[in-house]
């Protein structure tokens, strides 16, 4: 497998998609098409559930703003990440700023929805 | 031993219910999910706006400050070089009145007209370097002195000029050129007519116009069939005709400033 790697743009984060066991995503995401936009974010992760993993799985989350449709794609995403984190070393930091309290507060809202899935909340230094 | 069709059937059934269940969880998971989309992104982006709406206020606040301040600071510059020559606050207020009313009949757009307002007011600023006893002698200057309040033009361009913003930069443009005069015979650069920069002639007129009216250390107010008279005269030697032609077109608008911002006596 390839990294996949996305530059941020106004609308969208920072994504790196890397093999080796680090995903990341940083900045905002509200795209003018969603689910357009994060097809080939889904059609990796996919793939890398279902490939070879390595030793464990560390995810960063650092999404200052988000629209609903990215929070479904996240919740897609969470989905798949807690169903392979049955058998795999998997957790997500989701990052925030301090000073951004909706962030904070997102990221409290999907621990409470994904039980089984390590989701730690990491502010940001 | 092979399965009988009625096992076969069974298995299918079994198969399809299955998936009918895990599909019918999933969208019950969706739909219980939409709604908690939908409430914490509307959440958020009420949160979002507030806060928007909050430095938005802030960043309109602080633009009022600046620009109540900016007017604040042009007035008492302008009021320290008028008090020099002991001229009153009001007479900066008036000349920058009539500088605007002038510059909009004369055809600027509505923000260079305000520039010019705030501008004017500071074209005396020079006297601050001019020593009393020229400034506040009674009667006439002789030559030497003449000469000496004469470089109050220069000296507020230099004062003015080291800045970069589109105020100052005005303000001492028209510092500079505001004893020019239509024929030339103006200082301290002797412009003639169009070359006189527009804020410069606006601002000669109008505070020839103030200064006439009111009372001064070396002389008494002239009443306004004498000024008018005076700007007939002058039309197209000291002053731009133009602007003389706009100053008679309009002057209740003129006279109704000079009411309005009169000196308190």
């Amino acid at each position: 497998m390839e990294t996949l790697r996305l530059e941020a743009t106004q609308y969208t984060p920072e994504i790196v998609l890397d093999p080796a066991g680090v995903i990341a995503f940083s900045g905002k995401s509200y795209p003018e098409n969603t689910f357009d936009f994060y097809q080939p974010v889904m059609d990796w992760l996919e793939q890398y559930f279902s490939s070879e993993l390595p030793e464990r799985t560390v995810v960063n989350m650092e999404i200052i703003y988000f629209n609903s449709s990215s929070s479904k794609l996240f919740f897609d995403m969470f989905d798949l990440m807690e169903e392979a984190s049955a058998e795999h070393a998997l957790e997500v930091n989701w990052i925030y700023d301090p000073e951004n309290e909706s962030a904070r507060e997102a990221g409290e809202d999907f621990i409470e929805d994904f039980d089984s899935l390590t989701l730690n909340l990491v502010e940001k230094g | 031993m092979s399965k009988s069709p009625d096992d076969k059937l069974i298995e299918e059934l079994e198969g399809l219910r299955e998936r009918f269940n895990r599909t019918t969880d999933r969208i019950v998971k969706d739909i219980g999910r939409q709604k908690k989309i939908m409430e914490r992104s509307d959440k958020r982006q009420r949160q979002e706006y507030d806060e928007l709406q909050r430095r938005f206020d802030e960043i309109e606040r602080l633009n009022k400050e600046i620009e109540e301040t900016q007017r604040e600071v042009v007035f008492t510059m302008g009021a320290i070089g008028e008090s020099r020559s002991k001229e009153t606050g009001n007479h900066v207020r008036r000349v920058a009145e009539y500088s605007k009313l002038f510059a909009l009949y004369y055809g600027l757009a509505e923000e260079e007209a305000e520039l010019l307002k705030q501008a004017s007011p500071m074209h005396d600023i020079g006297k601050v370097a001019i020593p009393d006893s020229i400034l506040n002698k009674p009667g006439r200057l002789d030559e030497h002195e003449r000469e000496v309040m004469n470089t109050h033009a220069q000296l507020g361009y230099e004062m003015l000029a080291y800045s970069t913003r589109p105020l100052l930069k005005l303000a001492a443009t028209v510092a500079y050129e505001h004893h020019e005069k239509w024929d030339g015979s103006g200082y301290p650069r002797g412009l003639k007519g169009k070359d006189i920069h527009i804020g410069g002639r606006i601002t000669a007129l109008a505070d020839v116009f103030d200064a006439l009216g009111s009372e001064r250390c070396y002389k008494n107010a002239w009443d306004d069939a004498r000024i008018f008279e005076l700007f007939r005269e002058e039309k197209g030697k000291h002053f731009d005709p133009d602007l003389i032609d706009i100053f008679f077109q309009h002057i209740d608008e003129f006279l109704e400033i000079r009411d309005r911002l009169k000196d308190d006596l």
